[in-house]
């Protein structure tokens, strides 16, 4: 039974301050959302009462759009218009991803952005669009469960991704969210939101490793938990290996079997489909009959444990890179948590329990643990919990760096750096006069930037001309707390900002991301003015309300008399303005505040320093 | 802005407190970090992470032996030590070559027990290296060429390390 709550008085949030948040997880074969209700955690049901949303996509010939169970059906009789496992062409390139057999060749296309599209009919659909679709279903499941009403929205969600996603890959998966029209207050990592989920539950302090095996993608991290702090030590994984590969593997073995041609889409399709149940069935029973196509017969567990034994040591290997990463042993590890669907193998959990030495935690469903996680995040980062200590602190997952001379890749940022961080770099000119130059960022360890992803190139212009190694361009590389990537410079004697293109290799640009929810509200014949006037005035109220707070709470304490006028007067004059209808009159009100604020801003921060640093002197008394 | 001992609120000191450093990022982090201003102002949100990377990046300093060392040195004396620094002393030389060697043999042996035995006893080297560049910081007038030297030997070990890391990695695939 769930405890009633009773607040501390004055401190309670009024059940009209209540926000409504969510947490998802976009999985590769299925999709959960969850919430915070009456302080538990909870996966929400559809009407017919089912957790999971297959992430599966079909669009009809009519325009229609059915997604989860009701698009599943179509997955054999219409698969060409059918899309599966939409995850794995998020922010990749069609040369990643051609070798995966869900898509066939005459499926995907190139879509302009980099990212492989799907040819629908006369349509391109883009893994962004499609993934949108299925975000907008769950946001519907989750307004009607918290009963958010009409015409109101989610105020945020957290959603997860594997903690192994590049940037490109974290990039388009908010893009998707904003596509969706969703806040996102943060993208988390899917082994921390597992490990947020369990640490609540045991209170354990200490170093826990969550073993993450989804339908498409393998993660391992490494944390300390200790007084609320989630510390990520290490992370490492694929991610390009999950079950998926273990029903690749049986599916093979039913296709030679059958003696079926494996290039028969349809008939690759029911057998992907029976190697799932096999695999499945194979979990509680040594043997099971089976019958595929033209073919009756057995299945041992011990035939599929040898086709999947290659590719779990593939992720034991991966753990052990990770571990040491972290600078540990085995040893040192208390808990081994199993998240995602594809740990329920009995070979995955005798494996890793092998390897730590230790059996497996298992006691939260590890199909739902990580949209639990993500739940319990997002209601804190909304403010419905303002006083928990909880606090995630992650890591960037794979290292960045920029090419050099000869095609060989110079590291600015390392794998496994806490986030955020930013690091700065000094470049100059080549040649005389020279007022452009072009930064091209990858991301991965190796040393060729052939073996590592191309993220963006980066086109600086407005370089004051001037001789030579003149000039001195400053280019900050900041990695913000979602893990995602920001490039600015400044050419140093001039004090001149460079301006900078942005090309994503596997992505959209902000514009293109701007044109699609346009033309996606043209559609929905939505009154895109009218949507954009309510999204600014929400913007604007969102800032009163924050800016006011803050100045209530130490602004006596942190401003001249001047200068609080000056913040307080901005406000009122936003306020003003946010009544009307101009747009850009609203922005401009919004700016301003931003600019009278960002000193306070600032020195705000260095009290909570101050303030914090003596606390912790305290406790060491 | 501050430098990374001042913003941990601790003396220039080469020998620290790992356990007080750590329990002081997390209090630091817990007033400061983007997630306590996910539902703030868009300023507050860039003052957040802008404080929690200068907290982050210190501390990456201040917990690299290698990287405090030549904060306190630039610090004490002004000295950038992460320039190139060349060692002529002869015992050094030959320990680089010697542990090169090693190395390279294990490696082509694909001897995984040896590589793990060469790694401890790389750390032990490495500690001890640790102890000697703080006698350096103890003394009253600062030998800057010396502990210049001390940092570059312990560079070159902690490379070692990665290397023998390196080599781990290839043989296991």
């Amino acid at each position: 039974m769930a405890l009633l709550q009773i607040a501390e008085p004055g401190q309670s949030t009024k059940p009209h301050e209540h926000k409504y948040a969510a947490g998802i997880d976009l999985g590769t074969t299925n999709s959960l959302i969850a919430t915070v209700r009456s302080g538990v955690a909870e996966t929400l049901a559809d009407l017919e009462g089912n957790h999971l949303l297959p992430s599966i996509v079909h669009y009809a010939k009519d325009g229609t759009i059915s997604v989860g169970y009701s698009a599943k059906i179509f997955q054999c009789s219409d698969a060409e218009n059918t899309i599966s496992s939409v995850k794995r062409l998020m922010g990749r390139g069609l040369a990643d991803v051609q070798a995966i057999k869900e898509f066939t060749a005459n499926q995907l296309t190139a879509s302009g952005i980099g990212m492989p599209a799907i040819q629908i009919f006369d349509e391109i659909k883009n893994p962004v669009e499609i993934s949108s679709e299925i975000l907008k279903v769950l946001a519907e499941r989750a307004e009607k469960a918290l009963g958010v009403p009409d015409g109101d929205k989610l105020g945020g969600v957290v959603i997860t991704v594997p903690a192994y996603f590049d940037d490109a890959q974290r990039q388009a998966t908010k893009d998707a969210a904003q596509l969706a029209g969703l806040n996102v207050l943060r993208l988390l990592n899917e082994p921390t939101a597992a490990a947020v989920a369990y640490g609540l539950d045991t209170g354990n302090e200490g170093i826990h490793a969550i073993y993450d095996l989804g339908g498409g993608t393998f993660d391992i991290s490494v944390l300390r938990l200790e007084k609320g702090v989630y510390e990520v030590l290490a992370t490492g994984g694929d991610s390009a290996l999950g079950g998926d590969d273990f029903d690749r593997a049986i599916a093979g073995l039913l296709v030679a079997k059958a003696n079926v041609d494996a290039e028969d889409r349809q008939a690759y399709q029911m057998a992907m489909l029976k190697a799932r149940e096999v695999k499945e069935a194979l979990t509680d029973s040594d043997i099971i009959d089976v019958h595929f196509m033209n073919w009756d017969g057995q299945v041992n567990r011990s035939d599929i444990d040898e086709l999947m034994a290659p590719i779990i040591d593939k992720t034991l290997l991966a753990c052990r890179r990770t571990i040491k990463d972290a600078g540990l042993k085995p040893a040192e590890i208390k808990e081994i948590v199993m998240v995602g669907g594809s740990t329920r193998v009995p070979l995955v959990q005798e494996k890793v329990g092998q390897y730590f030495k230790q059996e497996p935690l298992t006691s939260i469903d590890p199909d739902r643990v990580v949209a639990i996680g993500a739940a319990i995040q997002a209601d804190i980062l909304i403010g419905n919990k303002s006083n928990d200590q909880l606090l995630l602190l992650d890591v960037l997952p794979l290292s960045l760096g920029v090419e050099t001379m000869g095609g060989l890749v110079e590291k600015i940022i390392p794998r496994n750096t806490p986030i955020p961080i930013a690091r700065a770099q000094e470049f100059t000119t080549f040649k005389d006069g020279q007022t452009a130059m072009a930064i091209h960022v990858v991301q991965g360890e190796r040393e060729l930037v052939d073996d590592c992803r191309s993220l963006a190139r980066f086109e600086l212009r407005g370089i004051p001309p001037m001789v030579a190694g003149a000039a001195r361009i400053k280019v900050t590389y900041q990695v913000d707390a979602d893990g995602l990537l920001n490039v600015s410079a400044l050419e140093a004697s001039s004090g001149v900002q460079a301006e900078i293109q942005v090309k994503p290799s596997y992505g959209l640009t902000d514009s293109q991301v701007t044109e699609m929810l346009k033309s996606s509200i043209d559609k929905a014949e939505e009154d895109m003015q009218q949507r954009m006037l309510r999204e600014e005035q929400v913007e604007a109220s969102r800032v009163v309300e924050a800016v006011r707070a803050a100045l209530e709470d130490n602004g006596q304490a942190l401003l001249s008399e001047e200068e609080f006028e000056a913040i307080e007067s901005s406000l009122k004059q936003l306020e003003i303005i946010a009544q009307g209808t101009d747009i850009e009159a609203i922005k401009a009100a919004i700016k301003v505040v931003d600019t009278n604020s960002q000193e306070f801003a600032s020195r705000r921060m260095d009290a909570s320093i101050a303030k914090a640093l003596v606390g912790s002197e305290v406790d060491e008394i | 802005m501050k430098n990374p001992f001042e913003l941990f609120g601790l003396e220039p000191n080469f020998l620290l407190n790992v356990q007080e450093l750590s329990q002081k990022l997390r209090s630091m982090l817990q007033a400061v970090h983007p997630d306590r201003f996910a539902s703030a102002s868009d300023q507050e949100q860039l003052a957040a992470m802008q404080k929690t990377t200068q907290i982050n990046d210190a501390y990456g300093i201040l917990k690299s032996p290698v990287r405090r060392a030549q904060a306190l040195l630039q610090l004490k004396t002004g000295i950038d030590g992460t320039g190139e620094v060349t060692v002529k002393e002869p015992m050094f030389l030959m320990q680089q070559l010697e542990l090169r060697e090693e190395l390279e043999s294990l490696a082509n042996k694909k001897d995984m027990n040896g590589l793990m035995d060469f790694a401890e006893q790389v750390e032990s080297m490495e500690n001890k290296q640790i102890a000697s560049i703080n006698k350096f910081f103890d003394q009253n007038e600062l030998e800057t060429d010396k502990i210049l030297a001390e940092i570059h030997k312990l560079q070159f070990l902690r490379k070692t390390l990665i290397d023998i890391e390196v080599a781990e990695e290839k043989i296991l695939g």
